[in-house]
């Protein structure tokens, strides 16, 4: 389970948290959505161990934890996707299972399990340069499983994909929510988050706004959709 | 240290698949050794121009010691921001230092295969146009490229990998290394023509001292030891220097998330 509690954050003058405080459930899904700027990638930075924040703390399974303990702990596809195109599929992952310290059988075990969970295996030889976006975002996604992590952090992360490489995307993380993984997903498709997530956060003015299922945010505002949930909760109704 | 030699072995595989930037090196390694050839076919170096010939190669050495390792270590830093890999790759659980390390370890590989590559050819011309320096200054040469011309090397990946981690893009990244170039290039040449200006403290002073020391030995002086010895010393220490300040730039948010 991920508790986040509290946290501040500034980058000079421009203030990107003024207080965020959420939690995401092991084996649920969790969307992350909000306008630009609202906050969601610095989040999801401090969440991964990227930036130490201000003010607040983030908790890991009842534990707090610095951003060194949640590298080690936490997989993230973060907004910077990028691979080394000179490397095969297989290697670009092998490297950062090796950079989290497997070797030998292990790291090839586990580079193998991460390959197969995203449905990459037959092009797993192939160098990266020439892969369609698809693959790309996949090759990312299985380097940031490679430790099995119970907690992964995605920061839009169907952004590009077409619609077979979404819907296989989807399936994937579906997969690893149902294997007890805390996922936690931010896009600003809001309509697709309603599918998949099972809880919904949403984030306005470097703040949360509100936190529950697709259903419980609609009651809520009294709305048919979550788009017009979100419109109510970022005070653009009528917009 | 194995996290070092992780990214040290990914560097090595990496690069050496990018022909391109290879053989910018190999020309970079090259390019003295060729100017050196065409002038040693001018009439007027014909006669007797065996001490300026050597004077010039140690310009055209020094400078390769900073070419070797450049695109290396431009495309593992800046080339890294670039393409969106740095922070996936920041997101691993080793530190910054660690990480600069191992890169370091790539481009000092390369930069000393481009400063080997340099001194063959200077070898190979040197011998065709039957070149022979005494036995003291062939001692003199060696204890040049030990405690000299290998440390500059070192602290040349240095100072790339810290350009490189401090500039933007690749492209930004060229053009602050072209004027770190000029650095050695014109302390060389300056030193070439007035080696009087050349003082007691040249040892403490990395570029300035490698010139220094060839220079002394080509007019014929002994080159103290120690004097030596301080020089290797000291330029190592900067390469430290440079590679912690190169790992401090990887923890300021604007670089990273820049």
């Amino acid at each position: 389970m991920i508790e986040v509690r509290d946290l501040y954050m500034r980058f000079g003058a421009v203030r990107a948290l003024s207080g965020v405080s959420l939690s995401a459930v092991d084996g649920t899904i969790t969307g992350l959505v909000g306008q630009n700027g609202a906050g969601k990638t610095t989040t999801l930075n401090i969440v991964s161990g990227l930036h130490e924040p201000n003010q607040g703390a983030v908790v890991l399974d009842g534990f707090s934890t610095t951003p060194q303990d949640r590298r080690s702990r936490i997989g993230a596809l973060l907004d910077q996707k990028g691979l080394y195109s000179r490397l095969t599929a297989r290697e670009n992952v092998e490297y950062f299972g090796a950079l989290r310290g497997f070797e030998g059988g292990e790291l090839n075990r586990r580079t193998q399990h991460a390959l197969a969970t995203v449905g990459l295996e037959s092009v797993a030889h192939r160098r990266t340069e020439g892969f369609s976006q698809g693959e790309r975002m996949k090759v990312a996604l299985a380097r940031a499983i490679v430790h099995s992590p119970r907690h992964l952090l995605l920061d839009e992360p169907t952004n590009g994909l077409d619609v077979p490489s979404a819907r296989g995307f989807k399936a994937a993380l579906r997969r690893m929510r149902d294997d007890g993984v805390c996922v936690v997903v931010s896009s600003h498709m809001i309509e697709d988050l309603g599918t998949l997530c099972d809880s919904i956060v949403i984030i306005a003015g470097g703040r949360v706004v509100a936190q529950g299922s697709a259903s419980d945010l609609c009651r809520q505002t009294q709305s048919a959709t979550l788009e017009e949930s979100f419109m109510v909760f970022n005070g653009l109704q009528g917009e | 240290m194995s996290a070092c030699f992780t990214i040290a072995f990914k560097e090595l595989r990496d690069h050496l698949r990018d022909t391109r930037s290879l053989l910018s090196a190999a020309m970079y390694a090259l390019m003295g050794p060729v100017v050196i050839l065409l002038v040693s076919q001018s009439p007027l170096v014909a006669t007797g121009g065996d001490r300026l010939l050597l004077s010039m190669m140690s310009v055209f050495t020094l400078v390769s010691a900073f070419t070797g390792g450049m695109f290396v270590a431009l495309d593992s830093t800046a080339g890294e921001r670039e393409r969106g890999s740095l922070v996936p790759l920041l997101l691993n659980p080793v530190s910054r230092m660690r990480l600069i390390v191992g890169k370091w370890i790539a481009v000092a590989v390369f930069a000393l295969a481009g400063l080997a590559l340099n001194l063959m050819a200077f070898t190979a011309i040197f011998e065709w146009r039957g070149v022979d320096p005494p036995t003291q200054l062939r001692l003199v040469f060696l204890l040049w490229i030990v405690a000299g011309l290998v440390p500059l090397t070192l602290f040349g990946a240095a100072l790339d990998l810290l350009t490189g981690a401090t500039s933007r893009t690749t492209k930004d990244g060229h053009t602050r290394l072209s004027l770190v170039m000029l650095v050695p290039m014109m302390v060389g040449m300056f030193l070439v023509f007035f080696p009087s200006w050349i003082s007691r403290w040249w040892f403490a002073v990395p570029v300035v001292g490698q010139q220094a020391l060839i220079g002394t030995g080509l007019r014929g002086e002994t080159v103290p030891l120690w004097q030596a010895g301080t020089l290797a010393l000291l330029t190592t220490a900067t390469a430290f220097a440079a590679l912690w300040a190169a790992a401090r730039a990887l923890t300021r948010d604007e670089i990273v998330v820049a």
